[in-house]
């Protein structure tokens, strides 16, 4: 496939768009932001960056005969100060810009244009398009085609790793409410020759599974298999148990293959992991509603790696009054690690977190307060913690309009010191009749 | 081969009749609306149970199962991989975006610094956390940088 072929579908598709646009329901979102940050990186001269960001999403519906709508979002930013990430002084990205056709039966709808897949196993963004409908008896098939979308070129490479094709699809099954069993796989093609990375495509094939004999239990997860590598990638599986009508049991597994899993992570050198590695993880949980006003959940992760293991434990705590306009949370965790996964020389790497925040929505003004806390066993790069605090103030101009303004200030090791802040203008319109603002 | 010759057109008939039929019945095949014909709470964890309980009809698994409690919203990613149409009734794709993107331009705890009810990853100093949960937990890292949203880590991961 012709890369420069496909990539001007989503140009062509915005070409198309005034002429239906006459009878469309349409919303806007808009957020600006110019940041204000000062960082001091551990033995470095303090640098002032000002880089100002415009988020703009469109979504519009009920184009042409009704069934058609059109959606994009994207975001551009200059740097006014000094250059906040690399050496550009202007980026953007359409993060994606596609038409839409809803049938109106089935749950068919047919994409083209620059999208994000999530069928099964599969995770991709293509410029391309993509099809997906219910079948009779319980069946359902989705497929999808196009070029792949890139991301940043590797270091020193004039490529980011990625293949030129990436097609795919899901097929499933569903048995009334109980059961969802599903197939899926996608096919990269022409992975690029790159200087100091080996070529990989990323192709896997994999199945998924989602089981709930009675309403108060729910099996699900899936499974992936490489065909590259021609190796199980990756086992995820959470169970959910609701003995009581606001208490949630999770139990979750999960399982990678190193060498399979993240073969096609070209920047992590995928071809010199040991294919007998595996990374494992095994968790449980609980989190209880009491009414709308308090949530709690409590948690636990053992993590299995060839190098050691590790615990984590925590519980959390979210409250919601004043009919939802005052909402705050507290959280504490725990990490036990040894030093296999310490930075440096550190004989450790465990780590408290502590979590606090509240905030106030009112109709015209809301307010933030946000503070995280780290919390070293042993120091690294001298620094016992690493902590932030944020204060946000806004004011809603209209229902639709808001301004607002962040500071922050935290000390850690990796900055020392990091000051920050920032203006924000949200702009939220929605020209339709029915439904939520999404 | 022959016999292969003889009996495909057999089969192509079979076969024709067997999509015309199935194309027939999509009709009898109910839709999800475009949209959620309420406007929900902001920051309000969604129960789809209150309004909908024991609503399943045919092959649609129960509204319960998608109620935002603290697990299913710990957990989304095994819902949004078979459910994302039922996702795309409330949630727009940008809403999942802010986080799994293709180039995220700031995190999105900064982004969303007026909202920190909203679980956004990566909040405080990632930066020197994560060369601990890095090792801990890659899977962690690859689901949203491995093959996208990688300019953070092409910095220093040469």
């Amino acid at each position: 496939m012709k890369s420069p072929c496909v990539r001007l579908i989503p140009v062509c598709l915005l070409l198309a768009f005034p002429g239906a646009a006459l009878s469309a329901e349409i919303s806007v979102d808009a957020t600006s932001i110019v940041r204000f940050e000062q960082r001091a990186d551990q033995g470095a001269p303090k640098i002032d960056i000002v880089p100002a960001t415009q988020f703009l999403g469109l979504d519009a519906s009920k184009l042409g005969d009704g069934n058609l709508s059109l959606h994009v979002s994207g975001w551009g930013r200059a740097d006014i100060g000094d250059k906040s990430y690399n050496n550009d002084q202007f980026a953007g990205s359409l993060t994606y810009g596609y038409l839409q056709y809803r049938f109106k039966e089935a749950n068919a709808d047919v994409r083209a244009g620059r999208f994000f897949v999530h069928e099964g196993i599969v995770n991709e963004q293509i410029d391309g398009a993509s099809i997906r409908t219910d079948l009779p008896l319980g069946f359902g098939f989705s497929a999808f085609g196009g070029a792949n979308v890139h991301t940043k070129k590797l270091f020193n490479e004039n490529s980011d790793g990625k293949g030129e094709g990436n097609f795919g699809g899901r097929v499933n099954y569903r048995y009334r409410g109980i059961l969802e069993i599903g197939a899926s796989g996608q096919y990269e093609t022409n992975a690029p020759t790159l200087i100091n990375y080996p070529t990989v495509n990323h192709r896997l094939v994999g199945g998924d599974i989602w089981f709930s004999p009675h309403k108060s239990v729910e099996l699900m997860g899936h499974t992936s298999y490489n065909t590259v590598t021609k190796g199980v990638a990756e086992h995820s599986y959470l169970m959910n148990v609701k003995p009581l009508q606001h208490l949630v049991l999770t139990g979750e597994y999960n399982e990678n293959r190193e060498r399979n899993y993240y073969y096609s992570w070209v920047n992590f050198s995928q071809l010199a992991l040991n294919p007998s590695e595996r990374s494992r993880s095994l968790g449980a949980g609980a989190s209880y509603e009491l009414g709308e006003t308090v949530e709690l959940a409590v948690d636990y992760k053992h993590y299995t790696r060839e190098v050691g293991n590790a615990d984590r434990y925590g519980a959390n705590v979210k409250f919601s009054l004043l009919g939802n306009s005052v909402r705050s949370g507290l959280g504490y965790h725990y990490l036990r690690a040894g030093k296999e996964f310490a930075i440096g020389s550190n004989p450790s790497a465990s780590y408290h977190e502590l979590h606090a925040y509240a905030l106030h929505d009112t109709r015209t003004y809301f307010a933030a307060v946000d503070v995280i806390d780290y919390l070293f066993k042993e120091k690294v790069y001298n620094e016992k913690s690493a902590w932030e605090a944020t204060l946000s103030l806004g004011y809603h101009i209209t229902p639709d309009l808001a301004a607002s303004g962040d500071f922050s200030y935290g000390r850690n090791p990796q900055f020392t010191e990091e000051i920050k802040g920032l203006v924000r203008l949200n702009y939220n319109m929605a020209f339709d009749s029915k439904g939520g603002m999404k | 081969m022959r016999l292969f010759q003889r009996i495909f057109p057999a089969l192509a008939l079979a076969g024709l009749i067997t999509i015309l039929a199935a194309c027939a019945q999509m009709k009898a095949l109910p839709n999800l609306p475009a949209s959620h014909p309420e406007t929900l709470t902001i920051g309000q964890q969604v129960s789809c149970a209150e309004c909908h309980e024991d609503q399943q009809k045919g092959t649609l698994k129960t509204f319960d199962a998608f109620s935002h409690s603290p697990a299913f919203v710990k957990n989304h990613r095994f819902y949004a991989s078979s459910d994302e149409r039922l996702c795309s009734t409330c949630h727009k794709s940008s809403f999942c975006n802010d986080c799994h993107t293709n180039q995220v331009e700031m995190k999105p705890s900064i982004k969303y610094g007026n909202r920190p009810d909203r679980d956004m990853p990566h909040r405080g100093n990632f930066m020197t956390l994560h060369k601990i949960e890095g090792k801990l937990d890659p899977a962690s890292c690859y689901r949203c940088h491995g093959r996208a949203n990688n300019e953070r880590c092409i910095t220093c991961h040469r």
